[in-house]
């Protein structure tokens, strides 16, 4: 949701080696089901889950975990070993 | 590590935004429309070197771990 200058803030603060990505527009947190509305008085205000999402090598979603689940990473990190032990087997 | 990490998605949302009242309640359960074995739907967002990531360039390539994690700044 933040623009690209705030992220590369951010990760330079924290000194991040991988990029962190905008979705300025929302798009790709509707199509993942991600962006949720929740209502406040007469309002409604858009809000996005937090989700760990693995994608394989052929594009397949291989482990989904959201909200308070996704907060720590550990069980999709033991995921992508798995994966990476997988690819290395083939 | 040895992990696939390719990507990582962070979406920090901006806190003034946050639906903080204390009567906010709950439009929708909140449930992801995609699960494991679906053929991830493709797309293309600007990183924080104002570079064009499109997920599908990694087909073939690479794992892809997303993490979507608004509020990174609050360390909860």
């Amino acid at each position: 949701m933040d623009s690209p200058a705030a992220n590369a803030a951010f990760s330079k603060q924290i000194g991040l080696t991988f990029p962190l990505l905008s979705d300025m527009n929302h798009k790709m947190l509707k199509t993942y089901g991600i962006l949720k509305g929740y209502n406040v008085q007469d309002d409604t205000y858009e809000w996005a889950l937090r989700a760990n999402i693995i994608v394989d090598k052929q594009g397949i979603i291989q482990f989904v975990e959201e909200g308070d689940d996704a907060v720590n990473p550990n069980t999709a990190l033991t995921m992508c070993t798995t994966l990476h032990k997988k690819d290395g087997a083939k | 590590m040895k992990c696939t990490i390719a990507l990582g998605l962070l979406l920090a949302a901006a806190l003034a935004a946050a639906p903080v009242a204390p009567q906010a309640e709950k439009s929708q359960v909140a449930k992801m429309t995609l699960k494991v074995g679906d053929t991830a739907p493709d797309f293309t967002l600007l990183s924080d070197q104002w570079k064009t990531v499109k997920l599908s360039d990694y087909r073939g390539k690479k794992n892809v771990f997303l993490a979507v994690y608004v509020l990174a700044f609050t360390g909860g």
